[in-house]
């Protein structure tokens, strides 16, 4: 106290020392927003210049407006064989039951490879070999096995969410300090308290590491696989645009795309924020 | 009563030497006693502590609490870590209670147990605080009342104080006598420090490493006179302090000298 009141200069490097708790934090992410902001609409402007003058064919670059324009279009009228909305929800359809397909079998499955030697044993090796492919590679060979299909592409995009939820489950057990579990032995803990009170809420930050990993690589997959093999989705849309030469349908597409893949990150971020606050203290 | 008796501890070595962590160490921890184990780092007394918890295995010995032998971590030994080990999830309070949680003990009735021993240690106001934002010495009475809380036989204690500052660390050695005055807790505490083993210690143990085995020791009494005064100050200058000081550093520092001239 005293030091602070003989020396002013002082004061705000110890008073954020004394809080090291969110603020600081949140006023990081306030100033890098506004710089993100300025980018984004920097962006944003430089299309418009590089439209309004032509530096490339419209055929090839389209102005934002006309993108707009075909956006209200696409919106209302469709474009093949479904309404924007109904592509988006295709696509989103296919990836949320890849994610819940993800998280109840990867992990308790992750869990088990990290609690017994067994499990890790038996699973590890088949999980590693398939993770290492790309799904491309393999979905030719799932369209045979499964046809053409809803399943084919479910059972792709769960095969790519799947591993890294398993994976990281399995990392959050092996990640909990062996003192914070003698000391709950010490305290009486069984080995069902044992798991319930300290290994499942210590692994939960790897595992919401491992969702936001799973959310990309299913969100990549997707969008590849509707691109091969699919009558709805926006990979779908995208390519049957491409294939007209319809780029601004296709900067619709990417646009929804970008604007989903973001709302993901920023809804696991916010889901991070009231589920595990303490992640990274203590 | 905890009975050490022949105690060993043998780790398997990289280089196919055995490591011979406690060697035959027998010990009695009384009750109402403060067992303190002094000693350069390897001599085996957090391997000694670990033993007792439950946590490593004996190679050969026996160790027995009230005629029970340990076989593994309980309930009925309280343990006190260098490194809190309070759960960041859990705010102060549901801290505390969680063994009384594991046993089964009613919300309310665990609650309430608990928010007397925050009292005890001087945390009544903090019960709500997630531990993230307490100071390390706060931290470590939370993990002492934590350890009370499912009142057990003894309280284990391993270098609790080490990573305080030397002022906090004289306030929870104040803490500690205080409340040993009040429960009457048998404890075994593990230090570095020979002043700190005299403050709290009935008995100090001094042990010395490979192989880890107990080479002297002491009964002394400064930590009732510390429980009722709580000043330091007064019985670090008694000269009967100072004389165990300087013999148990040089029977600490001693025998390492000595090894080392052999070891070459």
């Amino acid at each position: 106290m005293t030091l602070a009141a003989n020396s002013p200069t002082t004061f705000p490097i110890s008073s954020a020392r004394r809080e090291p708790g969110s603020r600081p934090r949140r006023s990081a992410s306030t100033s890098t927003l506004g710089i993100s902001l300025v980018t984004l609409a920097a962006l944003i402007a430089l299309w418009f210049l590089a439209a309004h003058f032509e530096w490339a064919s419209p055929l090839f670059l389209p102005s934002p407006a006309e993108v707009l324009t075909q956006f209200s279009a696409v919106w209302a009228d469709g474009y093949a064989n479904g309404t924007l909305l109904e592509h988006t929800l295709a696509s989103l359809g296919r990836i949320a039951a890849a994610l819940g397909v993800g998280i109840f079998l990867g992990i308790p499955l992750g869990l088990l490879m990290g609690l017994n030697r067994w499990v890790k044993g038996i699973f590890s090796v088949p999980i590693d070999l398939y993770w290492g492919l790309p799904p491309l590679a393999y979905l030719p060979l799932l369209i045979i096995w499964l046809g053409i299909g809803e399943t084919s592409k479910i059972v792709l995009l769960s095969l790519s969410t799947f591993a890294p939820i398993c994976f990281a489950a399995q990392a959050g057990v092996r990640s909990v300090p062996v003192e914070r579990i003698n000391a709950a032995l010490s305290l009486g803990a069984s080995r069902l308290q044992l798991f319930t009170s300290i290994i499942l809420p210590s692994a939960l930050p790897e595992i919401m590491t491992g969702l936001k990993i799973a959310i990309g690589a299913g969100l990549s997959t997707l969008v590849a696989a509707e691109l091969i093999a699919a009558q709805s989705g926006l990979g779908y849309m995208i390519m049957s645009a491409a294939n007209f030469l319809a780029t601004d349908v296709v900067f619709v597409g990417l646009i929804v795309i970008a604007v989903l893949a973001f709302a993901f990150t920023s809804g696991m971020r916010w889901l991070e924020h009231r589920l595990i606050p303490w992640k990274g203290k203590l | 009563m905890l009975r050490i008796r022949d105690a060993s501890v043998t780790f398997p070595a990289s280089d196919g030497q055995d490591v011979h962590a406690l060697d035959h160490v027998s010990l009695d921890i009384a009750p109402d006693s403060i067992v303190v184990a002094v000693g350069a780092s390897g001599c085996g007394k957090s391997t000694l502590l670990n033993a007792i918890a439950g946590f490593l295995p004996l190679s050969e010995g026996s160790i027995t609490l009230d005629g029970k032998e340990i076989v593994a971590p309980g309930g009925d030994r309280g343990v006190v870590f260098q490194k809190d080990t309070l759960l960041p999830w859990a705010n102060v309070l549901d801290n505390v209670a969680l063994g009384l949680k594991y046993r089964g003990v009613s919300r309310d009735e665990r609650h309430e147990r608990s928010r007397r021993l925050l009292e005890l240690v001087g945390l009544a106001d903090f019960a709500e605080k997630p531990p993230y934002e307490l100071s390390g010495g706060m931290r470590q009475r939370v993990g002492i009342a934590r350890a009370l809380a499912t009142d057990p036989k003894i309280l284990l204690m391993d270098e609790p104080f080490g990573a305080l500052d030397s002022l906090t660390r004289e306030t929870m050695q104040q803490l500690l006598a205080s409340v040993w005055a009040k429960t009457g807790k048998q404890i075994l505490f593990i230090t570095h420090s020979i002043e700190e083993a005299l403050t709290l210690g009935t008995t100090i143990v001094v042990m010395s490493p490979r192989p880890g085995r107990i080479v002297a020791r002491f009964d002394a009494d400064f930590v009732r006179e510390f429980a009722q005064s709580g000043d330091i100050g007064p019985i670090q200058s008694h000269p009967r302090f100072i004389e165990l000081r300087q013999e148990i550093r040089s029977l600490i520092h001693q025998p390492e000298g000595a090894r080392t001239g052999t070891l070459q």
